[in-house]
């Protein structure tokens, strides 16, 4: 698959725009030289292997830890210059949620709005509700499962109705509703105009909630694509016929179908001749093995993250 | 995760206007500090330091004599052990709430939360400092009451009246004056040792631990000098001591009232041999006190600032 590095999609408002963005330790680079722009209403997908410099990222760009070199800007100002501007409007939640244990739900909701300037109890009501929590708003955070803790760490994030929302595994913890509520809610908020920002290791979500992804390994960016994209596979088809193998045997004899191969349903993935569909079912109907689909092969996004990540090793691709 | 709740326009409105604030953030953490048990049991705890002495002095059976006898002298005497007890205990009470209001937010995390949301670094840091002085300030002023109010009716529970007030003098209202002074400075000493011990180890259990034993530890380190300068009979071991915090502190209310006001603690070393009458050691006097004590505290005081802005935070 040839490598794409279009940090940035056509059109819209960019929202988030980093900038060779580096972070050194010692001799070690974290994040190195990292350009990406998300636009307005995007479902940004970052994903990356463990160590691959993801969570160093989010913490820059939010202000958290300083930048070696390079920029970020969200909403069109430096997070360094503006923070103080631009970072309420941006909801986040980074690695696994924080909350003050030895308060109840709603009032971890009201410390953090406090120290943001005020958030109306309506406000508090609303978020606990898009959460699901408002039946355990008033027990102790630390009697709260992960699930639940993570539910919390959402509705911190989204407490001041934010135009950017950054989530760090949101769906760590949730059981399989609510890994579905999530997904939901995701949406909605892009429906509205909201752009997330997720880092997920669940690449079946990812692939279900996310616009675009993009990739990183040993802190540089892979790859920025659209899901599309990315799981299209280039050129081949994915074709379901009956003798497969002997099919398989005739098209790896011909100059156009050297790489074809069965994937694990049976299905013969190729090449075609001239690159055109129309002309692999003629051949194959003329050798007697009329397909019963032809198509254009797709690949699963855990598939095409393996391959470009070494194996999810982070491994020098 | 339900239905989207749309909320009204202004509140709407007004959620999007709301950026941190100084105040708010202060708001912020007294509502945090009065969610924690800790804070009220401390409190509790605290308030019976307060009353303690008073009832044990209340008991003693030559009090009446001893009032008859030197009013100014047992009001004196009053003044040294209240006072030394709100002093110590609540910087101890202050060492706790600091390092927990401080480090509990490295502990938990949640200092990731405030400052990911525009939350300024130092205004954070400043905001906790503010709500704990305040915390200070209403402590001690509650002790001095307490302390005032309870002598005044032991007295007049015992004597039947209080004519021996009458006896203060000027002077020993300017002495209890200094000794508030001196009492709310080692509170903001006490509050700037547990800031920079929970910012350098950015958790609760650092702080906590780093500011509880270095009273402890500095107070015993001049059993250590004395028995260094016993073996090796060299000043320095004797002299250093007069450049420790706590027995600066601890001298300080005796030095600034020339004597008039005693109080507790280990003190810097100061020998005299008879035999010789050589002196052995630094004598110190109040400004020493007062300069020592500002060069720790701006010490801390720069520690917790210099780290808290410049520190990436990986919590």
């Amino acid at each position: 698959m040839p490598e794409r590095n279009a940090a940035s999609s056509p059109g819209g408002e960019t929202v988030v725009n980093i900038r060779n963005l580096t972070k050194q330790y010692g001799q070690r680079l974290a994040v190195n030289n990292l350009s990406l722009e998300v636009q307005r209403g995007e479902i940004m997908g970052f994903l990356g292997p463990n160590g691959a410099g993801k969570t160093t990222t989010i913490r820059m760009m939010l202000g958290l830890i300083a930048a070696t070199s390079g920029s970020v800007e969200i909403l069109g100002k430096d997070i360094v210059t503006h923070r103080a501007q631009i970072l309420p409007r941006v909801g986040a939640l980074v690695e696994t949620p924080a909350l003050y244990l030895y308060m109840s739900g709603r009032d971890n909701l009201k410390a953090v709005g406090d120290a943001l300037g005020g958030v109306p109890k309506a406000r508090i009501d609303a978020v606990l509700e898009m959460v699901g929590l408002q039946n355990r708003q008033k027990d102790r955070v630390k009697t709260y499962s992960l699930g639940m803790k993570q539910r919390l760490g959402v509705a911190m994030a989204l407490l001041q109705d934010p135009d950017v929302l950054v989530l760090d595994e949101p769906a760590n913890g949730l059981d399989p509703a609510g890994i579905v509520e999530m997904r939901d809610l995701m949406h909605r908020l892009s429906a509205e105009g909201k752009t997330v920002f997720i880092s997920s290791h669940l690449l079946s979500e990812v692939q279900q909630i996310c616009t675009r992804v993009a990739i990183i390994n040993l802190g540089k960016l892979v790859t920025v694509s659209s899901i599309g994209e990315l799981t299209q596979s280039h050129g081949e088809f994915s074709v379901t016929l009956d003798r497969p193998q002997e099919a398989l045997a005739l098209v790896q004899s011909q100059p156009w179908g050297k790489n074809a191969r069965l994937d694990a349903n049976g299905a013969l993935i190729t090449t075609a001749p001239n690159n055109r569909g129309r002309e692999l079912n003629l051949f194959l109907v003329k050798a007697g093995f009329a397909p019963d689909t032809l198509t254009q092969a797709t690949q699963d996004l855990e598939e095409v993250f393996l391959r470009l990540t070494n194996g999810g090793a982070g491994g020098v691709q | 995760m339900s239905a989207v709740i749309t909320t009204p326009t202004t509140e709407q409105m007004q959620v999007h206007k709301a950026t941190p604030s100084f105040f708010g953030l202060v708001r912020g953490e007294f509502f945090k500090l009065s969610r924690q048990w800790t804070t009220w049991i401390l409190f509790v705890l605290l308030l019976g330091t307060f009353v303690l002495p008073i009832i044990v002095e209340a008991t003693g059976a030559d009090i009446k004599d001893r009032i008859n006898a030197d009013a100014l002298h047992f009001y004196y005497n009053q003044l040294g052990i209240t006072m030394s007890i709100l002093r110590v205990f609540s910087g101890i009470f202050l060492l706790i709430v600091t390092a927990r209001v401080i480090g509990l937010e490295y502990q938990l995390g949640t200092i990731r939360v405030l400052l990911s949301r525009g939350v300024g670094r130092l205004q954070l840091l400043f905001a906790k400092l503010l709500t704990v002085v305040l915390v200070a300030l209403a402590i001690i002023a509650l002790g001095i009451l307490i302390n005032y109010l309870l002598t005044i009716l032991m007295v007049s529970a015992i004597i039947g009246n209080l004519d021996s007030l009458s006896k203060l003098t000027s002077q020993f209202w300017s002495d209890a004056w200094v000794y508030v002074w001196y009492t709310l400075l080692n509170a903001g000493v006490s509050i700037l040792l547990a800031t920079a011990a929970a910012v350098v180890g950015r958790s609760l259990s650092f702080g906590l631990s780093a500011a509880l034993v270095f009273f402890p530890i500095d107070n015993f380190g001049t059993l250590i000098m004395n028995l260094a300068f016993r073996i090796t009979h060299s000043d320095f071991w004797l002299s250093i001591t007069a450049y420790f915090l706590g027995p600066n502190l601890n001298v300080m209310p005796t030095v600034l009232t020339s004597g008039r006001v005693d109080s507790i603690g280990a003190t810097p070393l100061y020998l005299v041999d008879p035999q010789t009458n050589q002196a052995h050691g630094i004598l110190v006097d109040g400004t020493q006190t007062l300069v020592v004590a500002a060069v720790y505290a701006a010490i801390f005081a720069i520690a917790a600032i210099w780290l808290t802005w410049k520190r990436d935070v990986k919590e």
